[in-house]
């Protein structure tokens, strides 16, 4: 199976590939087989993923009627429609400022909580659920929890803060509380699936390189450093990757919470999408949305490879 | 490399079964299914029969219900429907819940003119224009026309909303009128008087610097508020006796372009602007609950709400409720208000026998014993007013006076253009608009700015609408 070319004892006796193109292309009879292995999902994404995506582009190009078909070809319109928007604007520049609040932070949150629950300690067991716990909740059962506690006048949150003779404060009708408090939402959503993946690296990190480095008198920050975190970053890597996407995806705790108000604080992009096509039913202007949002997370995604893979240390 | 070539072969082949077994797996999925329906219905036939309606049985034709009462008016309006069902054992109407207004419609859109689609869909008014341009509905007209069905004896004021160029394309159901919601505890305690409420802006600015307690930063109690939507812009625009958008009210024509940035928009506008300025305006969101509960937790000690919600506020409060009409500047001769909340649509996607069972459900709904079994359990209006007549209205009022204010302030609206309402096929969005404009006024942006963004926004929607659905 080396790169030995391929001659015709080693090739195949089926019959359907003509002998010219065997002679001519020495590959081609690899490349079908390839084909053939890549074919189940090759048929799934182009019926999932592809098709969809070539309609959205299609359709960004269109005005749709209220039965949602296209109408009226209006070549780039919607797109230079949004980017004079102020609404798709703000939208942008909410998503943006979301990622860089809830990626960070949500990492590094469930970075420290994988580190401490994977001492060994009596009971430890009990905290790793405690710490993964929230997996199972879903987004609306989430932000609905949290929808109480940042009610406006009978909120848990506004309440602590009255007996402790602080002012309250408007969670989710003041713009810029309003983007902190779905940012917290979601930190809080998304802490534990980050904290199992991590702490599941952490445990493949093999014994010996501690046990070594204690005998050199290496401590526990040295080891963190030099030993922890290189060895973590293949899942580091994935988790950051992971929750870009996600963040630039968010949905549920925006419909939930704030319906993307107050004065467009929070519409991310998604919810943008959302309202455009399913309430205001202008499919146009929301797939010329959803392309852009593709092409940003894109972006994202190439850089993160282009840099962020540099730092990957592969065992 | 033969090896790894069997084995391509070998995959293929495999491949090529599981395809196959996919299709038999289909085949036999749908056979159940099918199987599975034809179960269910059998024991849905037995459990009439058991409830004994049992002429409901086999040929009772069969009229979905979808619609949007959550809380107490879906028991309220369950509670109808089984006793109309009970009543016409030919007859079964299955009511369904599909979520807010917004949602039901955005359901509706999806499957309308299909065979999945309702019978009858219930639409808030703001939807009225859409579905008439939609083609997924039967006028009801041609009901009344062939039955000599009298609408007269429905409310003026709310027919006027649902005729369109002298059609009835939708019978009205539940209609609600905004009024103002007082706390007469917290007036009393401010040393005004309960019993006159507040009328003109500067009334109610006063008494709401009155009213505005505060503690140190935190303010206890303020004076006003506003749920954040459109609708009650909406109605302090047409009290006014002005439009919303130009081809009055797009009740003549279809209009083009949005006025309610104009004079009495920006009344609004700079009233509550005043208020937020002076901080006696409490600002609490856009959900309906969130603001009902500040008034019941004594948060805020005025508030506008719906006159379907009167009822709840006042068996909810611990405190004396007092109900009035809605404010108006100092110096407009007020029209009065315009019908909200929402009619039910007869959908074409069905057979003329369900589409007579559907008018016969939609003709017991407005009879007065039913309107008026309605009203005291809602708030909503008895949209026939015989039912005012009714025992039960009558003893209820003595027990809820507050409910007579809201039929009073219709009763004593002008119908105009203005208090019609607008029709536009764009509501929704371009209420989404306003509340943005609301949403920005109380973070200190200038009314006139705010409003001129919504108009300018409604305006494109409409442009596009216009271009899109020729």
């Amino acid at each position: 199976m080396n790169s030995a070319p391929l001659t015709k004892e080693s090739g195949y006796e089926v019959g359907d590939l003509p002998e010219h193109s065997e002679k001519a292309f020495p590959l081609r009879k690899d490349f079908w087989q390839a084909m053939l292995y890549l074919l189940p999902s090759f048929v799934l994404f182009s019926v999932f993923v592809f098709y969809p995506m070539f309609r959205t582009i299609y359709l960004s190009f269109f005005l749709t009627d209220y039965d949602g078909m296209p109408s009226v070809f209006v070549g780039l319109e919607n797109y230079a429609y949004i980017f004079t928007s102020d609404e798709f604007l703000k939208s942008l520049r909410a998503t943006i400022l979301f990622v860089l609040i809830t990626v960070p932070a949500g990492v590094i949150l469930a970075l420290f909580l994988a580190l401490i629950a994977n001492e060994k300690l009596k009971g430890i067991g009990f905290f790793r659920t405690i710490f993964s716990s929230n997996m199972g909740m879903s987004v609306a059962a989430s932000s609905v929890i949290w929808l109480f506690l940042f009610h406006p006048s009978l909120g848990a949150l506004n309440q602590m803060l009255s007996t402790l003779g602080l002012s309250q404060v408007e969670w989710l009708l003041d713009p810029t509380w309003a983007i902190i408090s779905v940012s917290v939402t979601t930190i809080w959503m998304n802490t534990g699936f980050a904290f199992l993946i991590i702490l599941g690296g952490l445990q493949n990190i093999d014994e010996h390189l501690y046990e070594n480095a204690g005998i050199q008198g290496a401590g526990y920050w040295y080891q963190l450093r030099r030993i922890t975190l290189p060895m973590l970053s293949p899942t580091m890597f994935f988790i950051v990757t992971v929750s870009l996407i996600n963040a630039f995806q968010t949905f549920g705790q925006v419909d939930i919470l704030t319906q993307g108000g107050p004065a467009e604080s929070t519409n991310l992009i998604v919810y943008s999408i959302y309202r455009e096509a399913f309430v205001n039913y202008q499919f146009g202007t929301a797939s010329a949305q959803a392309v852009i949002l593709f092409g940003c997370i894109l972006i994202v995604t190439i850089l993160q490879f282009k840099f962020g893979e540099k730092k990957v240390h592969y065992q | 490399m033969k090896q790894s070539k069997r084995w391509g072969l070998f995959v293929f082949a495999l491949f090529l079964m599981v395809l196959a077994a996919c299709n038999n797996d289909t085949g036999a999925a749908a056979d159940n299914e099918e199987e599975d329906t034809a179960s269910t219905e059998e024991q849905s036939n037995t459990g009439n029969a058991e409830t004994g309606e049992a002429a409901a049985d086999d040929e009772a034709t069969e009229v979905t219900f979808w619609h949007a009462m959550g809380g107490g008016p879906q028991e309220a309006l369950e509670e109808i429907v089984a006793d109309f069902n009970e009543k016409n054992p030919e007859i079964n109407v299955v009511p369904q819940f599909q979520g807010t207004y917004d949602e039901a419609l955005t359901k509706f859109r999806s499957v309308g003119g299909s065979k999945d689609a309702p019978a009858i869909v219930q639409t808030y008014e703001i939807g009225t224009r859409y579905m008439i341009e939609s083609g997924f509905i039967e006028p009801v007209q041609t009901f009344i026309d062939n039955d000599d069905y009298d609408t007269s004896q429905l409310e003026e004021n709310i027919t006027n909303y649902y005729a369109v160029d002298g059609d009835m394309y939708s019978m009205p159901f539940n209609s609600s009128t905004p009024v103002l919601i007082y706390n007469k505890d917290a007036f009393e305690e401010a040393g005004l008087d309960a019993e006159s409420a507040p009328r003109t802006y500067s009334e109610i600015k006063n008494a709401a610097e009155k009213l505005t307690k505060k503690d140190g930063g935190n303010v206890e109690q303020y004076g006003f508020s506003m749920l954040n939507n459109g609708w009650f812009f909406e109605q302090l625009v047409y009290t006014q006796g002005a439009y919303y958008v130009n081809e009055e009210n797009g009740r003549s024509g279809d209009p083009a372009e949005a006025v309610f940035n104009e004079e009495a928009g920006k009344n609004v506008f700079t009233f509550l602007d005043e208020m937020n300025q002076a901080g006696t305006f409490g600002n609490f969101g856009s959900n309906w609950d969130d603001i009902r509960a500040a008034f019941q937790s004594g948060k805020t000690a005025m508030y506008m709400d719906s006159s379907a919600g009167v009822r709840d506020i006042i068996d909810n409060s611990d405190f004396e409720v007092g109900v009035a009409y809605i404010p108006h500047p100092d110096d407009v001769e007020p029209e009065g208000v315009a019908i909200g909340g929402a009619s039910i649509w007869m959908t074409n996607s069905m057979d003329t026998e369900q589409q007579q069972a559907a008018w016969e459900f939609m003709k017991y709904l407005t009879t007065p014993e039913v309107q008026a079994e309605w009203h005291v359990e809602t708030g909503y209006f008895a949209i026939n007013p015989d039912a005012y007549e009714e025992a039960l209205v009558q003893e209820e009022y003595e027990i809820y006076p507050q409910l007579q204010v809201t039929v009073n302030q219709l009763e004593d609206t002008t119908s105009t253009k203005a208090t019609q309402g607008a029709l536009i096929s764009v509501f929704p969005e371009s209420r989404q608009h306003v509340v943005t404009a609301l949403e920005k006024l109380y973070q200190g942006t200038a009314p006139k700015d705010a409003l001129d963004e919504a108009a300018e926004q409604t305006d494109r929607a409409i442009e596009i609408a216009n271009r899109s659905n020729q």
